[in-house]
């Protein structure tokens, strides 16, 4: 298994070149092999994987520019391990449910394997530059998704997310040249080191800069309130295969990085910033809940119950207990599978009455009864019923924020209410009543495609649900060991009191 | 004795799945509902045996695999059958048995057959799963489980359109399933935050390591959890002032409603006070549990007093069910836990029974709710007449009937602990029950024809059916005669179940207590008989000028409350979600284009610098040369 995560990064690039040389018409089958086989070697990473091993495993170096200590720098832990595997798994099912009718399906397949090398990059670097490099990169094909094969709006929309997440990159970018040069400062020598950098001492007030640059690139990406208008623009303009990748592996990149960057680099500061990352989270989770439930477009309401999911993962992050963090994690996971779904089956209906208005709907259920049930359970994903893997993960983060506040937590738990006001409400209207419009009679319920594309994410939604421990066990080993170094790696005994690895210890 | 624990838990989820997974997509299959009604006796039959194991051996305690490990927290999927949970057990199993046989009857001519005993038995499941489970994440799991079949059978008739209030009080089926979901999920926010609460405190979900460590807290966190956990059993016990769903909840097909939202379901509530009894006794929470047994006792007064004017079937039996949970609640926030159980499993058997009676006569009158529309079919429909009758006289607590034992008990306690005021209104709720039960008895069953002038043509039940129904009709009758045995069977550990006796002084009055309830009860009958059952002259007519009264009108509107959370909540909610929608589109995305705007504006003004003029470009040099100079000369001015 040498060299598995460099494979694993460029595959789908160097099969996305020569994927401009294979016949049209056998595009998209090319593209599923490709994605196929990436998924294989993801979950052949999976099985290699020590789940013992709390630290980075499968480590890659090659110094680039080595006066400047810039290195290819790779490695894998409990924490990114499912997230590749994630973005393999939803790039595959997304090209399978692509419609043979696709127009430039080349074109379409080259863009998301090279998006699905950037995704899969970002989550793999241990190398600042390196991380930037793909964090970048990964917004040039996803502009090019919008800006080709969007709706009517599609330039504004791409235009604005392209360009509102690159600004906030490059403000992240000066962070960590910053970081290279107190690094330099300390020690004399330079270095984009991920893990050299976790040995760094900072003083609160550097750390308090730091993690505000980092906070303009990870918190635009999450999106954060109030950061987050460019989403509901790109979900609106995008084509499904967009929205799917978008919500279920990009969102992710801005919490991974609060994660992999800003926790263990900036302890003091992270524990700091607290109060002020809860504010900002909990109005995510109600104002975007609410603004949900105002949508008359299927597809918003998904967009902004994407938000609101998204602050959950966020307080998560910053429970700063091994409860929270790692239910965080696995809230990224879940989350990926379920709005994924969701957005995919906005696109069935969609493809079918050329419509996502709930008004237009009424009654499906009774006209297409496989894709009403398919969309009922990620629904009570999407609400966190527990034996769904929407629950776990919503469940630990609650529970692990608990600690940090109590009122928090009873504002963040009202997700459980709010949330399925809006779900249920979108349920109501599009699936249950009378069929309100008699051509709608007609529409053909799920078929072989789209059921193959999306029976994996239900059973991954039951299998999780019910046995998440092969999952969640190796993710709360490198939690564990996260928040450990960041106990260690703290200035200030307050950060100290604040980041709790087990209670046992602390009693 | 362990695979018999799997096979109770399971045998309804296999019957399910079966329903489920092969005909979900077939016409009616006869097949679905006899194998999942087999199986609903399979684990009946277990439940049984594991009764009489425990009755001998004690506990049975198995743990099937882990579920969720994090940090610390490490909840397995772990079940225990003890006194308690066996005993619910036994009451879920068999009402839903019975309730699944019925629904072969019931169901026949429903397109959606098979659709309805794939929810029915996974409903049954996640009930087994509340009550057997260890922990409180395994409880939870129970709780949501059965609010979603809740939600798929209220919704069951999906197809049904929105109505406007004025027309149906629950809009549609669909509207009264969302309604039930999401009020649950309100109090199921207590229940996760009373959940954190143990899990920060004592550092474990499971029963027994939290109840032993219980004494050992703070009466503060105490008190924190005890309210949690109670908000959690108001919801799904339908408590004052989440109340509303119950009565909606009728929308759903009329086994849902014998099973779900009388029999079992909605007795959850009392049964976690139950379970946390070594919570709910401790002196630090007495508060809590005084708190809890008011709240009963009202709501007990408060659905009964709804009932009494209503004209809907199925809502005077909902809100029937309402008040005999304030019953089951007040008796177990004074301590009487085992009568509260007792009451719950005597309530479980007269209640379905009376809701399957109403199921019959809205099948012989073609889903007809309103009583004012039938009356007389005792001719028609005397086996059905024969259960309701039965039904009511256990439900207002007649002598050597179900309710004499159990609700007697719980009215007794209440004068036992001093509680004067909720033994007072208590007793007059017991003469409110019987009159309005019988109302309804005698507006069906006695008194004109009225049905006959609007066309109706009914008939009564299938014969297996109402043979089916039988087992329920001789437990209403004859549980409460066994209540000293069960007395001895569940506080046989008082650890799990602490006794609760009558004081000596209590015991020497009790005849007379029991005396005046009979005597209340008798009258409420009596009234009911002089008002409703006469014929010819006598026959009941109706009062316009009470009926457009003011106190007609409040009790008619269900005191208002619906509509106060329509006003007052609902619209409220919904406005402010369109305010917050605009102000994302104009605020706050707004100033993101402003700022994008501000740039390009910028530009396209600076543009015009750009003449192409070589003079113009030297008298912009000539300026920006006199302002590099000004600004040379500010600074060394001020330095």
């Amino acid at each position: 298994m040498d060299h598995i995560l460099s494979i694993l990064i460029f595959f789908p690039a160097v099969a996305g070149i020569l994927g401009f040389v294979v016949d049209k018409s056998s595009a998209k089958a090319y593209g599923v092999s490709v994605a196929a086989v990436e998924l294989i070697l993801a979950l052949g990473l999976w099985a290699s994987f020590d789940n013992s091993n709390a630290g980075m495993q499968f480590t890659e170096f090659t110094p680039i520019i080595s006066q400047f200590g810039i290195s290819y720098n790779v490695g894998v832990d409990g924490i990114s391990l499912f997230i590749v595997i994630m973005a393999a798994l939803i790039t595959l099912l997304g090209i399978i449910l692509l419609r043979d009718d696709t127009k430039n399906m080349k074109n379409m397949i080259v863009s998301l394997l090279f998006l699905e090398m950037t995704m899969v990059g970002v989550f793999l670097s241990l190398d600042a530059i390196i991380f930037y490099m793909f964090w970048e990169l990964s917004l040039v094909p996803m502009l090019y998704i919008i800006g080709a094969w969007g709706g009517p709006d599609r330039v504004y929309a791409a235009v604005k997310f392209f360009l509102y997440t690159f600004a906030g990159s490059l403000v992240m970018l000066v962070g960590l040249l910053a970081m290279a040069y107190l690094f330099h400062v300390q020690s004399g020598v330079w270095s984009f080191n991920l893990l050299d950098w976790y040995t760094l001492k900072l003083t609160t007030d550097e750390q308090f800069w730091l993690f505000l640059a980092f906070f303009a690139g990870f918190a635009i990406k999450v999106p954060m309130f109030p950061f987050h208008t460019w989403l509901p623009w790109a979900h609106g303009q995008a084509p499904t295969i967009g929205s799917v990748i978008l919500a279920a592996v990009l969102l992710k990149m801005g919490t991974y990085g609060f994660v992999r960057f800003s926790l263990p680099i900036l302890p003091d500061a992270s524990v700091t910033f607290t109060p002020f990352i809860m504010g900002l989270s909990l109005v995510m989770v109600v104002y975007t809940a609410m603004v949900a439930f105002a949508q008359k477009d299927m597809k918003q309401v998904i967009a902004y119950s994407s938000v609101s999911h998204m602050g959950i993962i966020m307080i998560g992050v910053f429970a700063m207990n091994a409860e929270g963090l790692s239910g965080s994690i696995f809230l990224m996971l879940s989350h990926g599978i379920v709005s994924g779904a969701l957005f995919m089956l906005v696109g069935v209906i969609y493809e079918r009455t050329g419509t996502k208005m709930m008004d237009e709907f009424g009654g499906l259920a009774a006209v297409m009864p496989v894709y009403a049930t398919v969309f009922g359970v990620m629904l009570m994903a999407s609400v966190g019923l527990p034996l769904t893997i929407g629950f776990v993960g919503e469940f630990l983060v609650l529970l692990g924020f608990y600690k940090v506040s109590v009122i928090g937590t009873i504002i963040a738990g009202s997700t459980i209410i709010i949330g399925s006001v809006y779900m249920l409400a979108l349920f109501k209207k599009s699936f249950l009543g009378p069929v309100r419009h008699e051509k709608n009679l007609g529409l053909k319920d799920l078929d072989g495609r789209e059921l193959t594309a999306l029976l994996p994410l239900v059973a991954i939604v039951v299998w999780l649900g019910i046995y998440p421990k092969p999952v969640l066990g190796p993710i709360d080993n490198s939690v564990k060991a996260l928040l450990v170094q960041m106990e260690n790696h703290a200035e200030q005994d307050s950060t100290k009191d604040a980041i709790i690895v087990s209670k046992k210890e602390v009693k | 004795m362990e695979s018999l624990v799997y096979i109770a838990l399971f045998a309804p989820f296999v019957g399910s799945l079966f329903a489920g997974l092969f005909f979900a997509r077939s016409p009616k299959t006869h097949l679905v509902g006899i194998v999942a009604s087999g199986l609903l006796a399979v684990s009946f039959i277990a439940s049984a045996t594991l009764a009489i194991h425990v009755a001998n051996y004690g506990p049975v305690h198995v743990t099937m695999m882990d579920w969720i490990s994090a940090g610390d927290l490490s909840i397995p999927f772990g079940f225990v059958v003890d006194q308690i949970s066996v005993t619910m057990m036994v009451v879920v199993t068999l009402v839903s048995t019975i309730v699944h046989i019925y629904s072969t009857g019931y169901m026949n001519h429903d397109k959606g057959y098979n659709r309805f005993f794939a929810y029915l038995s996974a409903f049954v499941f996640a009930m087994m799963i509340l009550v057997m489970s260890d922990n409180f994440a395994g409880l939870f799991i129970g709780w949501e489980g059965v609010g979603v079949c809740s939600w798929l059978l209220i919704g069951f008739w999906y197809h049904k359109e929105d109505k406007t209030f004025e027309e149906n009080p629950s809009i549609s089926p669909s509207w009264a399933a969302n309604e039930a979901f999401i009020m649950n999920r309100i109090a199921d926010l207590g229940m996760l935050v009373g959940i954190f609460l143990i899990y920060w405190n004592i550092g474990s979900l499971q029963y027994d390591v939290v109840f032993a460590a219980m004494p050992n807290l703070a009466d503060g966190i105490l008190v924190a959890i005890a309210i949690a956990l109670f908000i959690g059993a108001m919801g799904k016990s339908a408590q004052f002032p989440l109340h509303t769903w119950l009565t909606d909840a009728m929308e759903g097909p009329t086994p849902v409603s014998a099973l779900i939202h009388a029999a079992t379901m909605v007795t959850a509530g009392v049964f976690l006070i139950i379970r946390a009894n070594p919570l709910y006794s401790l002196d630090a929470v007495a508060g809590v549990s005084m708190f809890i047994a008011a709240l009963g006792a009202f709501v007990a007064f408060y659905a009964a007093s709804m009932a009494l004017n209503a004209r809907d079937i199925k809502r005077i039996v909902a809100l029937s069910t309402l008040s005999q949970l304030g019953y089951m609640f007040a008796a177990a926030g004074l301590g009487a836990y085992w009568i509260a159980l007792f009451h719950l499993a005597a309530h479980a058997f007269f209640k379905a029974l009376l809701f399957l009676g109403a199921g019959n006569v809205m099948h012989a009158m073609d889903d007809e709710l309103d009583i004012f529309k039938m009356g007389g079919m005792k001719k028609v429909m005397m086996g059905s007449y024969i259960y309701m009758g039965i039904a009511s006289f256990a439900l207002a607590g007649l002598p050597i009937m179900a309710g004499f034992y159990s609700k007697d008990a719980i009215i007794e306690t209440a004068f036992n602990d001093g509680s004067f005021i909720i033994w007072g209104i208590l007793v007059i709720t017991a003469g409110m029950t019987a009159f309005y039960s019988f109302r309804q008895v005698f507006f069906t069953f006695h008194g004109e024809e009225r049905y006959k002038a609007l066309g109706f043509h009914p008939h009564d039940m299938y014969k297996y059916v109402l043979v089916a129904m039988a087992p329920l009709a001789i437990l209403a009758i004859s549980v409460g005669w066994f209540m000293k045995d069960f007395q001895a069977f569940i506080t046989s550990n008082s650890a799990i179940m602490p006794d609760y006796v009558m004081s000596d002084a209590t015991h020497h009055i009790a005849w007379a207590l029991g005396l005046l309830v009979i005597v209340v009860a008798v009258t409420g009958i009596i009234i009911a008989y002089k008002k409703y059952a006469g014929k010819g002259a006598n026959a009941w007519k109706r009062d316009e000028e009470f009926e457009a009264s003011f106190i007609y009108k409040l009790v008619e509107n269900q005191y208002y409350v619906p509509k106060f959370y329509d006003d007052f909540i609902v619209q409220p909610y919904t406005i402010a979600s369109k305010k917050f929608w605009e102000i994302d589109k104009a605020v706050v995305d707004g100033s993101v284009d402003l700022i994008g705007k501000m740039f390009y504006k910028s530009g396209d003004v600076s543009r015009g610098m750009q003449t192409g003029s070589l003079s113009a470009y030297l008298n912009w040099m000539g300026i920006g040369a006199m302002l590099l100079i000004v600004a040379a000369a500010i600074t060394a001015f001020i330095g």
